[in-house]
This record gives structure tokens, sequence and C-alpha cells, in this order.
């Protein structure tokens, strides 16, 4: 048997009705929030949550379905990609009109 | 300008009927995203990383304050109150859900707006030079030819499935600020000897992975003939262009591959079945469309020559602004300004919903009632009497839009990058945040003078990076982002592509690299009335080479 | 399921789809063995695929009793030129089908560029189209091949003759 571990996956995907990211939940239901995803561990695990993306997109009930890879930390998942952190935490700038405005009085 | 007449009102509304059907049916599951997706990219719906995105169309770029309160107010009622202007002239909201789409398309009809091909493998949105009707050194104004292409090319029956999109760019002057050369195709407003108008015809320029500059097929169209030629070398280009692989589907790859004169050729061949018939132009069609956009009427404001002069005086603020920021009209007491969207440290093109509000008041109030974008994702008001230019500075000032970096080395274009983009490799806003920060100096910039700098976060270069003077490619090497750097681009009549310094740079040595360069530039120049891109064009790239790598030749 | 839908509705016992092969029955033929067939007095059809040229068939149109073009993704867009030619600079007036991947959202295109018969899977289009819902927009902004009102401004504006 092979020894070396496989790292850490969770399902992702886009809402259908709004895009918004969402991660399939230890109970089966989509979160906004990565650090309730259900972290498949083995490849069981993983072989259940494709499934479960797959029929969620034929559903129609999700879009842009994925696995991907995470680092386990203590604060929560962490995926590896740059891409997939981002989409976890949002944008890496102050987009907001508030962040804007101050931008503009410090200049 | 343009103002929609009861066929364009029932069309608009038609298709804010036929795509609300199409949501309907996805979100009932009748169709599938496979299905949806052409579908909903015809209209300007991504899905990114986050949300869905919406790109509505500002033909041309031009607009009036009433369409512009409509984007302030969808910005605040369906995304989260603000938006980003874009490198073809148009606006994208980055937060709205699906569901609200055909509410979104009808408040836009109401004011004579939509997101009709803003993607696609279609025609997009027609763009033309900001400067339309307005500057001195104009042809004639390029805006009623582009809506006459709008109009011709929206709901294509032949032509909604290309191989690519496919962008038409319209100037009118020699002096090209619609960077016609990088389009698919660009149309430049000329006089033949016996003053009539027409265009040169210019065909595959483009960007994206394969940077090309697009070739001259046409020394003079007739003005008559826009819509029969166009038809022609789009037909060519639907039937001969490859379709096996996306990135070779762009029509310069089909020019490259048959040769400019052979598939010039081939257009006029096809042209000569199609010029006397029912697509040319009456000259009535031409004059009436011309009619829409005449000028307003500039009444002599003369006592703005002696205020302007005392203003700038007094305010050094202000003339610095004025310096920058405003440029000749060709009435003499009139000026054209640029409202940057490039404050320092902000992001590239975006606008909250109050600043757009505020823009729409101002071009009411001072602007007569008319705003562009710019492909450089910056706001002009035209039409501003000299008078007016100092209510209006302070009025900007309070709403943080008077940043006075009108073309220099802070008035940076970026893409949405990997914040956004669902194609995105690497980040596009925080290295131009972190650029402008570190130039943010008015006097530092003005002493650098014109550069542009142009950020893309992928190869598909929505950023314009290959005809930046100086441009950055984000890329993802092992995981992490890399920027590469290429130097000597230009998207204007001198239109260049720039060449690629070397290995790439990490996050956090970009911005070094960045003043390496203007470093070698202020080192190397004549004196500051030599530009960057003249500089570079005098010395080549070697001494920008060697004082970026130089570190790493003396350690080899 | 597969039917052949036009604007009077699903067609019954359709000579030319797959099922009707039968000795004697009329065929569907590639455009290189149209062009050797053309000699023959049987009835004909031809199909096309993307990258055939139309013009082609030019010298033995008249006798083509239907001409099928093929579309083998939704993407691809050729036929809708290759319909263009065939109806505008050849004046081929006999039935043109599309065949492959047709989706409901391109039915009205097609119409307007000539096709008059369709080869339909997709069990939800079938429905729309013989509920005659479809998807289009009545007025246009450019001359097809379609008939259509010229009467409406400028000159490059149509509007849908309805029922036409």
């Amino acid at each position: 048997m092979k020894t070396t571990r496989m790292k850490t996956k969770v399902l992702t995907a886009n809402r259908l009705t709004d895009g918004i990211s969402v991660w399939l939940g230890a109970n089966g239901e989509w979160t906004t929030s990565l650090r309730d995803a259900f972290l498949a561990r083995h490849e069981d695990a993983v072989a259940a949550i494709e499934a479960a993306g797959q029929q969620a997109l034929a559903d129609n009930r999700v879009v842009d379905v994925n696995v991907i890879e995470i680092e386990e930390t203590e604060s929560g998942p962490r995926p590896y990609r740059l891409r997939e952190r981002i989409r976890a935490d949002g944008p890496t700038i102050d987009y907001t009109p508030a962040a804007a405005a101050r931008v503009s009085q410090a200049a | 300008m343009y103002r929609y007449d009861e066929f364009d009102h029932a069309f608009v509304e038609a298709r804010v009927n036929q795509f609300s059907d199409q949501v309907a049916r996805r979100l009932s599951g009748e169709i599938s995203e496979d299905a949806f997706k052409p579908l909903r990219l015809m209209n300007g719906v991504y899905l990114q990383l986050h949300a869905y995105m919406l790109r509505v169309a500002i033909p041309y770029g031009t607009l009036n304050g009433r369409q512009m309160r409509k984007l302030a107010h969808i910005a605040r009622t369906y995304d989260r109150g603000y938006g980003h202007f874009t490198t073809r002239q148009n606006i994208q909201y980055n937060w709205p859900a699906l569901s609200d789409m055909p509410a979104i398309l009808k408040e836009l009809a109401e004011v004579e707006m939509h997101a009709i091909q803003t993607s696609g493998n279609c025609i997009r949105n027609v763009t033309a030079d900001h400067f339309a009707g307005a500057a001195a050194d104009e042809v004639a104004d390029p805006r009623p030819y582009a809506e006459i292409l709008r109009q011709w090319s929206s709901v294509h029956p032949e032509f909604s499935f290309l191989p690519r999109k496919f962008k038409i760019a319209v100037t009118g002057s020699e002096r090209d600020r619609a960077a016609i050369q990088v389009h698919d195709i660009g149309l430049q407003l000329k006089k033949d000897e016996q003053g009539r108008l027409g265009f040169a015809v210019w065909i595959g320029g483009g960007q994206g992975r394969t940077p090309i500059l697009a070739k001259k097929i046409r020394d003079f169209l007739p003005e008559a003939d826009l819509l029969s030629y166009t038809t022609a070398i789009m037909r060519v280009y639907n039937l001969h262009g490859r379709r096996d692989n996306k990135y070779k589907a762009r029509i310069k790859i089909l020019v490259h591959e048959t040769g400019v004169e052979q598939l010039s050729a081939e257009i006029e061949a096809e042209w000569a079945h199609l010029k006397d018939g029912e697509l040319k132009l009456p000259d009535a069609d031409i004059a009436a469309i011309n009619a829409y956009f005449a000028p307003p009427a500039l009444g002599p404001r003369a006592e703005g020559w002696g205020e302007l002069a005392a203003w700038k005086k007094s305010d050094p603020g202000f003339a610095e602004w004025v310096g920058r920021n405003v440029a000749p009209h060709r009435h003499p007491d009139y000026a054209m300004v640029t409202i940057s969207l490039k404050p320092i440290g902000g992001i590239p093109g975006d606008a909250s919903a109050d600043q757009m509000d505020a823009v729409a008041r101002l071009a009411e109030e001072f602007g007569h009632d008319e705003i562009r974008i710019t492909h450089e994702q910056n706001l002009v008001l035209p039409h501003v009497a000299l008078a007016d230019l100092e209510p209006l500075y302070r009025a900007l000032l309070t709403d943080g839009l008077a940043t006075a970096n009108a073309g220099l080395i802070t008035d940076i274009i970026a893409c949405p990058g990997l914040d956004y983009c669902a194609l995105a490799n690497a980040r596009s806003i925080p290295v131009a945040q972190e650029i402008s920060n570190r130039f943010g100096d008015p006097k530092r910039q003005a002493e650098i003078g014109e550069l542009k700098i142009k950020i893309s976060g992928c190869i598909n270069a929505c950023g314009h990076h290959h005809v930046g003077h100086i441009g950055i490619l984000g890329v993802e090497k092992k995981g992490a982002e890399l920027y590469q750097i290429s130097l000597g681009g230009s998207g204007d009549e001198n239109a260049s592509i720039g060449q690629i310094t070397g290995r790439g740079f990490e996050p956090g040595e970009i911005t070094d690299a960045i003043e390496t360069i203007v470093d070698t530039y202020l080192a190397n120049r004549t004196g500051a009335e030599e530009s960057f891109i003249e500089c570079y064009r005098r010395i080549g790239a070697d001494p920008f080479k060697a004082a970026l790598y130089s570190s790493e030749a003396e350690a080899a | 399921m597969t039917v052949i839908w036009t604007q009077n509705g699903i067609v019954e016992n359709d000579p030319w789809t797959s099922q009707a092969t039968e000795a004697g029955a009329p065929k569907l033929l590639p455009l290189a063995e149209a062009l050797d067939h053309a000699q023959d007095n049987a009835p004909f059809g031809v199909v096309l695929q993307p990258a055939d040229d139309v013009r082609a068939l030019a010298p033995i149109l008249e006798r083509v009793a239907i001409v099928a073009l093929t579309f083998p993704a939704f993407s691809d867009g050729r036929g809708f030129s290759q319909a263009m030619l065939l109806r505008e600079r050849l004046g081929y007036k006999g039935e043109l089908r599309a065949i492959g991947t047709v989706l409901l959202d391109q039915v009205p295109l097609m119409l307007r560029t000539g096709f008059d018969s369709f080869e339909v899977h997709h069990a939800p289009t079938i429905e729309r189209l013989v509920e005659r819902r479809l998807p289009g927009i009545d007025l246009h902004y450019q001359p097809s091949a379609d008939r259509t009102d010229t009467t409406t401004g400028y000159s490059w504006r149509r509007t849908a003759i309805l029922n036409g």
C-alpha cells in the first residue's frame, strides 16, 4: 500500500442563482464559508464529494464545480492555490467605495 | 448624442424579454450551463471568481447624466456600490445575481442602454475616440459611423457565432486615440482628393496571446460602403477563420496565415457582390445619424481666458490639474476635461455610485450633459467652458475625482486580475496600487512626464500590456505570481508591440523593477522634452535590460 | 428523439432523415458525391460540412431537392454564412435544412439566414417549436435572406413579416 498521504480536498462551486462561491459542507448543504467545508481526507471521500458535485450540477443548484486541494491549518482549511484563497477570502484589495474615499483623501 | 427612436426602444425591450426568458429557462433547469453560457455571454454575463459579472455597453463611450445616474443606481441597488470602467469604454458590475439580471436590464432600457454583445464570439461594442466631436484635429466625428455599425451588428443573424470575439474601433483623426491598430477592424475617417468622406480600413490587429498590429487593406473606402465592406470582411472571416484552436481563432491569425494580399483579394471579391446591394448607405441616412451627434450650442465664453489665468496663479493645485487633465477644445473658449479614475493608490477604473452621481450632476451643470468613457479607464467631459473650469475642479476635488495625472505614470490601465477574474493567473490591481503609491508624488510624476503603464493579469491582455510603454503581464509560475515586463509598446498612430525584457519579477520585486526602468530613462533621456517612449526608441532595450538584470550578470 | 420542424410544424415521414433508408429512397449526399451524382435522374439532396464551399454547388443546384448544412457544435457559425451564400448569391430556392446541433435560440437566426427546416433533438426545444414559441425578435437592424418589411426607417432596418 502506498503510504504517501494524499492532500486533503474540498468541493467548491458557485451558486447558480447569484454566482456566490460556495463549498460543500459536512451536512451535504452548500456553505458560503470554506471553514465549514467537508474535508475529504481519503479517496472514497473524494469520490463521494465528486459525485455530490456532479449531482448538484445536474440539479442546476451550482455551476463551475471543482475539487480543490487544501492544507489543514490551525485557522482552518487553506487552499494551496492563490486563486482558491481569493475565492474563499474575497478580493485582496479594499474595493468598497468607503475604501476608495479614504484613498482619495490621503492623496 | 444618439437618442433611441421607437424602433430602438421596441428592439431593446424585445431583447430584454428574450434574455429574461433565457435566464428563466436556466433557473428552471430547462437548459444546462453548457447551453446557457453562450447565451449569457452574448448579453455580457460572466461567471467570475466570487459572483456573476455584468458588462454593460456604453456605445463608443458616450453617455449623458441621466444614464450615468442610472449606472450609479444599479451599482447601489444590485451591486456593492461601485462599478469598474473598462478598456472597451464599458462598465462592469462585479456582484450582481443572475436572478436580478432581468430587472437590471429593464432599468438600463429605461435610459436607452443594454448589455447586448458585450461578450461572446460576436461583434462587440464598437469603440471610438473619447474626444470625438470636440477635438480640434478631427476630420469628422467617428461616432455616427460607430452608431451605424452598432445598429447593424446588433443580433446579426449571420455573425453571432464567429470563430472568436470581434472588435471594431473608429477614429476621426490622424492622431489615433482609439487604438485602431490593435483591433480586428480599425477605421480611420479621412477625406479623399475630392473632399469626400470615407475610411482607411485596417484589419487583423489584436493583443492576447499573439499580439499583432493591423494591416491596412484599403486606403479609402467611401462612407456609403461602410456596411457592405464590413459584411464582406465578416463573411470571409466567419467562413475561413480557424475554429480548431481558440488562441488562433481571431482574424489576426487568418490575416497572418493567409497573407494580407490574398485575404484582402478575397474580401474585395466578396465585396464586389455586395457593394451595390441593399447595404449601401443612402446619404440621407448618414446625414440623419450625423444629426444626432451635432455638437451642443457652445456660446462665446471669452471671459474664461482672463479668469483662468488668475485662478491658475492663485492655486497651484488647480494649475497642475489644468496642465494635466485639460486639453484644448476646437472652440477656443472651451476645453475637454479628463476626470481621472486613477487616484493615487486607488483601483484603476473603479468609481463609486456617489462618484458616478457626482459626475452626472457636473456634466449637466458644466458639460452640456455629455460624458465619455476612455479606453484608458478615465472619464471625460468633452465640452466645458474655460470659465467653468474652476468650479468644476472644486466639485471634483470634494468627490475625490481631481487627481491631476492624465497620461502620467500613475494613470495606469489595469484589468481586474485575479482579485475578480476567473481567467486571471495573477493579480493586477495590487501591482497598480503599489506603483501608483511609489510614484504618487506630483513633482516626481511631472518630472517623469508621459509614461503609460498597462497591466494584465493573464495572456488575454485585457489590460493592454502589449501596447504599454511599460507593459506588465502577470503569470502563474509554480503556484506563485510572477510579472513579466515588456517595453516600448504603443497603441497610438505609431503603434508598436512591447518587447519582453527577460525573466519575470516576483510581487515583491515588480515595483522596484519599474523604478529601475524609470531611473534608467531619466538618466538616458536627452532632456525633459524626450518622452519615455521616444527615449526607448532611440536607445533600445539594452540599457534597460542591463539595469534590470545587472546584478545577475555580475553574479554569473 | 429527433424531429424535423418547419414553420408549418413537425414534418411526418420526412424522406431525408436517416431512418428512411429503404431502397429507392432519395439520398442526402456529401458534396463530392453530389457533384458526381448530378448526371443521374434520381432525386437527391446534398449534405454539406462547414468547410465545404457552397459555391461548388452552383452548376447542379437546379437539380438538388434539399441542402442540409451541418452544425457540428452550436458555436460553429459557418452554416449561417453558407446559408446566406446559397440564398443570396446562388439564388437557391429549395429546402434548406439545419442539422447537427440546433439550439432553440439559434432557430430565429437560422430562419433569417434562409433555413426553412430543422433537425432537432432536444426535447424542451421541440416542445417550444411545436408551441410556436420562438425566442426571436421581430425587429432587425440588418437585411438578411428572410422576407421582411423594408419600410421602417433607415435603410439597414427591417421588420419581420409575421406569418410570412
